[in-house]
């Protein structure tokens, strides 16, 4: 009987210990769930790569990067201190849903499909793959603007980037 | 774990931290607007109110929240930490000024830590528990140094109203008006058992660079270093002083007749300003991102 209780407590302590070691050590980084909708941080591409194809800011313009995550770049474009447009490049790797809505587009921009979303917002899918998006901010800017805003961007130079991922 | 939006949702629409923020938005140009609806965010941002837009950046902007990699999540377990630290602080030091007149709890006055010394630590831990949060929501923006430089302006001029919430609260009020001046000489005399006594540090030594305490004190006071030249010219732009914001507290808590140490003890103690405009300022982030990402 002794000799059960011994197995008995051996056997509780390794359970308690390892299901212990399971809530508090740092093991959660590795389960499913920290990445965005589950997809694999190297199936996305870095957003490192997606500074450099921004517009160039032109005459009283300034370009502030504000976000830059894994699959993702953000910047404002403001004109004397105002924020007049949010510009973004994101890989849809992650979110799959946001190409659907290019299957309508009738519009292009150098052969890539457009898609207006509300008032505000233009959004362009380059390669299938890199969503670029440009939202007036503040007084807003028309339809012309942004979509100039968009063929602003290195878009040869993003298409280029679907290989590398 | 609730979603930054679902937080967004859930503060306060007038309640005292509110009325503190309000009282000293005055001070600050463009003032303060307080959103405390996830669906106006979002309409502000995207310039439409187009209801299936709206719900397409909600849902996106959920995903991305419970995504621990991304950090929004991260960053407000930060301002929580901090927060809890500041109302624990503020309420021993409560009890320690009523206590200052009742003989039988004066021993506990006498215990709290009501140094100058520690309000430094504090504040440094704000500082740092800011750049960390900055880090998280935004990664590092840009290629070069210059464009990090320019993105955490941004974020600072964005958050206006926040820093300058940070700096009156928790550097003009309770350190006088040269506090920035002195903030140095105070910080070199906090010790490893200083910066134990204060709450937040245990929950956030983990988040912060380096191991042991030393290497902690070191981060804090090197990031530090950024934030005192810019809060310096922020203070000097706006004219900030404490007399300033408790008059201008003043306007929407009504008349105060303590001392200046007196008012951050009480607001230490009874606002959440810290937390407030920090779920603010991430769900903004947060949001900004979803809207690009629909």
């Amino acid at each position: 009987m002794a000799r059960l209780l011994r197995w008995g407590v051996g056997l509780l302590l390794v359970v308690s210990l390892s299901i212990g070691a399971f809530l508090f050590l740092p093991f959660r980084s590795w389960l499913p769930g920290g990445t965005v909708a589950d997809v694999p941080l190297s199936q996305v591409v870095n957003g490192t790569a997606f500074n450099r194809l921004f517009p160039e800011s032109q005459d009283g313009d300034q370009l502030v990067f504000t976000q830059e995550k894994r699959g993702f770049s953000e910047a404002r474009l403001k004109h004397d201190g105002q924020v007049m447009a949010l510009l973004a490049i994101s890989d849809v790797a992650t979110a799959p849903e946001a190409r659907s809505k290019f299957d309508a587009s009738q519009s292009r921009v150098q052969g890539w499909p457009l898609v207006e979303q509300g008032a505000q917002a233009s959004a362009l899918l380059v390669a299938d793959r890199f969503q670029i998006k440009v939202i007036g901010q503040g007084e807003g800017l028309d339809p012309e603007q942004r979509h100039d805003l968009l063929g602003r961007f290195d878009l040869k130079g993003l298409a280029a980037l679907q290989g590398a991922a | 774990m609730s979603s930054v939006l679902e937080r967004l949702d859930r503060l306060p629409r007038r309640n005292l931290t509110v009325l503190a923020i309000k009282g000293l938005s005055t001070l600050v140009p463009g003032g303060w607007h307080n959103i405390t609806r996830a669906d106006d965010l979002i309409a502000d941002v995207l310039g439409s109110s187009d209801p299936e837009l709206i719900r397409q950046v909600r849902s996106r902007a959920d995903v991305l929240s419970r995504a621990r990699h991304e950090g929004y999540g991260r960053a407000l377990s930060l301002y929580d930490a901090v927060n809890r630290s500041q109302k624990a602080a503020g309420g021993l030091r409560l009890l320690a000024n009523i206590g200052g007149a009742l003989p039988l709890v004066k021993r506990v006055a006498d215990l709290t830590p009501t140094s100058e010394t520690l309000q430094a630590a504090d504040l440094s831990l704000k500082v740092a528990a800011e750049m960390l949060a900055f880090t998280q929501v935004n990664g590092l923006p840009g290629d070069s140094f210059g464009d990090f430089a320019a993105a955490l302006g941004e974020y600072a001029g964005e958050a206006r109203v926040r820093m300058a919430a940070l700096i009156c609260f928790d550097a003009l009020l309770p350190l006088g008006d040269q506090a920035l001046q002195r903030l140095d000489g105070l910080l070199g005399g906090v010790g490893k058992q200083d910066l134990h006594q204060l709450p937040a540090y245990a929950g956030m030594a983990r988040l912060l660079p380096g191991r042991g305490d030393g290497a902690h004190l070191t981060f804090l006071r090197r990031s530090l270093e950024p934030w005192l030249d810019w809060a310096g010219g922020f203070i000097s732009q706006l004219g900030l002083t404490g007399q300033k914001a408790v008059q201008a507290l003043e306007g929407t808590l009504g008349p105060w007749q303590g001392s200046f140490q007196q008012m951050a003890t009480f607001l230490d103690a009874f606002t959440d300003t810290y937390q407030h405009t920090g779920v603010q300022a991430v769900a903004r982030r947060l949001v900004e991102r979803a809207a690009a990402e629909i």
